[in-house]
């Protein structure tokens, strides 16, 4: 049909562009914010709002604020209206470490830096073993950081026992940083260095015994290094402030993963009897308040452990505040599991893959990493549940703060401590939220 | 071919449903033993420290003093009474924050979608530095940085003579009646009842049937006339006690101490920044084509609010927000720390020191919390069965 191509066409007419005058900041302003008469008003009130919030704090805060001074009186004999800094400057070393002593304070800063050194090598995307390192910083760490806060002789107060796993945590990391040094230097690691001597006595699985061989070496060599060092014992009642609420915190942080896999997956078991203990265990946790828990640690613990059993009251805390962390990590981790695709379990028992391989391979991979805003959050609301071991009596940097306002110089100094840490928390948590959504975006794009 | 005994035994043993068995075996031995273990434990240290188990020092006296109480208390009474006095204190704790924070929550999480983006920028900043402070330090914040240092009695706050804000606490007018209490709420249920009852009969023939929106207009006049001759008649019975200034202290009314102040308006505005993000994340979660569907067909803003928008966030919303009043009844129990007597301060805290039953009244205190998860759970799995999309 010849009519078709008689038809016109329909040609759009170009889009003309807007006129200069719609396209300024002004322009924009008056359309969001003055556009009727109920939002100008709206926007008036919030711009006076904003204005009185912020004139005030920052008079307070800022401009009226005494930075120098001996006691509270002195503050306010200075500037009545201000805030009273000085009394926070006067403490800060007490809310930071505690009561831990001054000269060994540079222990707990080693601390906080191989904690993180531990992981650096990890940005070396050609180093082996990757996922080992994150393993022995969960499993290791915490045991060379015992040793190094608590002090006391190389295994003579904590035991041999722990003496051998430092120093293999001690192997471990500068193993990592050798390896790490020669990826750089483009050289092969030691594993690969001495692979071919261990594969004349051992023929399978020889790359794991040429790495436990070279692990085992840099752990003897170590232990024999650090027993030689005699670290002043520190009681673990002397620890306190920002470290003591970081130690909990990130204890709780790192077993909170395992238990709450455990207990989801026990949760998701077909076999009723695991079910049923999980699933008790998880609403019983998760029904009730943490202090509860926090106050059963405390007061049953010593009831019904044996009577020679001595348990400090850190232990029993960080014993309280795993099992609470668990539990609620064991629901978001459940939600990633339920998120997962039966093909996947199919797929992965086509491969003739075990209960725990698939699992560990295949389901868990995912479902963390579908969870990881869930996961961050519940990690936030970890680190701020720790202020509550201020109320059974721990000297946590919430409990330190309060205490400011007991010491005869700065008596009723409450306000400012209070502010101090409420910043402190605000940049601890605001920042592991954007960091969560970074990740998370980073994430979908990956895929 | 023929199988040996061996490979019978192996594929007997790699059955999973062998192994099921003796897995569940297994842990189930090793709970028991558990179990008996800590409670031999239990046993030999209660006999060692010369305690004792059961629930006998609940008739005892309690002999201590609670600062403030709902219900009437005095030294003189039992330990199930504390107990009694602890669940009401911390129950009115946690009904009024769930109350404000719903308001302010909601309220907050609309600011946020506000198109106006100065109030969506105050919206957010609000919600962002209540949710990143520890909910502990608000609380001491208050009490300590606010209502402690409010003015004593005599220089007080006070708002037409009625309500008064000093460094003791809130007061309040307060009914008093010979008339027992179960009388009025027994009238006011009756009265909002048959109003409501009237209405929805109204608005399932006549609306329903004719599409008539005056019957509901109709129904609301009704129901609010209930409510105001319900008081009315009420107030007849009833004698209010104003709080007077009386030397040196607030005479009459009734009050709250400054702890729960402090509790209230912390928890209050924790709750509603969590609330805010649930209503946020609910009313984002609807699809823009139901916005866009909304306006085609000519509704109003209202409209569109009031039939398409909020029934379906409402199904957001709910689960989360169900979850969140359970957090705030848990979070009551911070309140702890300022000295208010709720559950955990007079029950787990007082008595424990008292009594030494540790086991008995920490059980008693967590089978309260683990009841109210119950109740509120099941109320929202009622709740979430009534709303679900009805699939045809």
């Amino acid at each position: 049909m010849n009519s078709d191509a008689q038809l016109k066409r329909f040609v759009p007419s170009p889009a003309r562009k807007p006129k200069d005058s719609e396209m300024t900041v002004l322009r924009w302003i008056r359309s969001r914010c003055f556009n009727s008469v109920g939002n100008s008003i709206l926007t008036l009130l919030v711009l006076g709002l904003v204005f009185y919030v912020l004139d005030y704090a920052l008079n307070w805060a800022v401009f009226d604020a005494v930075w120098h001074a001996s006691n509270r009186r002195e503050c306010m004999d200075i500037s009545p209206g201000g805030a009273c800094w000085a009394g926070v400057i006067d403490w800060f070393n007490g809310l930071m470490y505690g009561r831990y002593p001054i000269e060994e304070q540079w222990r707990v800063n080693l601390g906080v830096v191989l904690a993180v050194a531990w992981l650096l090598p990890l940005s070396c995307r050609s180093l082996a073993h990757r996922s080992l390192m994150l393993v022995s910083w969960i499993a290791l760490y915490p045991f060379l950081g015992a040793w190094l806060f608590l002090g006391g002789g190389f295994g003579a107060e904590t035991g041999p026992f722990h003496a051998i796993l430092t120093s293999l945590a001690a192997g471990f990391m500068a193993m990592c940083y050798v390896n790490w040094l020669l990826a750089m230097l483009k050289r092969p690691s030691l594993t690969d260095i001495i692979y071919p001597l261990v594969a004349r006595f051992v023929a399978r699985q020889t790359h794991i015994f040429s790495l436990l061989l070279v692990w085992l070496v840099f752990s003897g060599v170590a232990g024999g290094l650090l027993s030689q060092v005699a670290l002043a014992p520190v009681a673990i009642e002397r620890w306190g402030g920002l470290f003591l609420t970081l130690i909990i915190a990130s204890f709780a942080i790192t077993m909170s993963i395992p238990i709450g896999v455990l207990l989801a997956l026990g949760r998701r078991s077909k076999l009723p009897v695991i079910h049923w203990l999980c699933l008790l265990i998880i609403e019983l946790v998760r029904a009730v308040p943490l202090i509860t828990v926090l106050f059963m640690a405390v007061t049953l613990l010593p009831i019904f452990l044996p009577s020679d059993m001595e348990l400090n009251k850190l232990s029993q805390v960080l014993c309280a505040v795993c099992l609470f962390a668990g539990a609620y990590m064991a629901e978001n981790i459940r939600g990633g599991l339920q998120a997962i695709p039966r093909g996947q379990y199919e797929a992965a028992q086509t491969l003739g893959l075990g209960y725990w391989m698939t699992m560990l391979l295949i389901i868990l991979p995912q479902a963390l990493r579908l969870m990881i805003p869930n996961i961050m959050t519940s990690f936030i609301s970890i680190l701020k549940d720790t202020t509550l071991v201020s109320i059974i009596g721990l000297f946590d940097i919430m409990l330190m703060a309060r205490n400011i306002a007991n010491d005869k110089n700065w008596i009723g100094l409450h306000t400012e401590p209070l502010a101090m840490i409420s910043i402190l928390f605000f940049v601890m948590c605001y920042g592991m939220s954007q960091y969560s959504i970074n990740l998370e975006k980073r994430l979908k794009v990956d895929r | 071919m023929q199988r040996s005994g061996r490979a019978d035994l192996t594929s007997f043993l790699n059955r999973d449903s062998t192994r099921g068995i003796v897995i569940q075996g297994v842990t189930l031995a090793l709970v028991l033993a558990l179990i008996a273990y800590l409670g031999s434990n239990a046993a030999y240290n209660l006999d060692r420290l010369g305690m004792m188990f059961g629930f006998d020092f609940l008739s005892s006296t309690a002999g201590f003093d609670i600062s403030w109480s709902l219900i009437p208390y005095d030294p003189s009474m039992t330990y199930w009474r504390v107990f009694l006095v602890g669940i009401t204190n911390t129950l009115v704790l946690a009904f009024n924050v769930i109350l404000f924070g719903t308001i302010i929550g909601t309220v907050v999480g609309i600011l946020r979608l506000s198109s106006n983006p100065l109030v969506a920028l105050l919206a957010r900043s609000y919600v962002e530095v209540v949710r990143n402070v520890p909910l502990l330090i608000q609380i001491i914040f208050w009490f300590t940085a606010v209502f402690s240092t409010l003015p004593p009695p005599r220089r007080g706050y006070a708002l037409g003579d009625l309500f008064f804000l000093n460094n003791r606490g809130f007061y309040f007018p307060s009914p008093h009646s010979d008339v027992s209490f179960l009388w009025f709420a027994g009238a006011i249920v009756v009265f909002v009842g048959a109003a409501w009852l009237l209405y929805r009969k109204a608005r399932a023939t006549r609306f329903h049937q004719t599409g008539n929106r005056k019957v509901v207009r109709t129904g609301w006049f009704i129901w609010a006339v209930a409510l105001v001759l319900a008081c009315i008649i009420g107030n007849g019975f009833v004698e209010w006690s104003i709080p007077a200034l009386d030397g040196f202290n607030l005479e009459g009314g009734q009050y709250v101490p400054v702890a729960f102040g402090a509790a209230f308006v912390a928890m209050t505005v924790y709750r509603s920044a969590a609330i805010a993000e649930s209503v946020r994340a609910g009313m984002e979660s609807i699809d823009r084509g139901q916005h866009e569907a909304a306006r085609t067909i000519g509704f109003s803003r209202y409209q569109m609010l009031r039939l398409i928008l909020i029934p379906q966030a409402i199904r957001a919303i709910i689960p989360p927000l169900a979850n969140s009043w359970l957090v705030a009844v848990k979070d009551s129990s911070l309140a702890v720390a300022i000295g208010f007597p709720e559950l955990v301060s007079v029950f787990m805290q007082t008595s424990i020191n008292q009594t030494g039953r540790a086991i008995e009244i920490i059980s008693m205190v967590m089978g309260f919390y683990i009841l109210v998860s119950l109740i509120i759970s099941y109320l929202l799995n009622q709740y979430n069965a009534r709303v679900q999309y009805k699939v045809m």
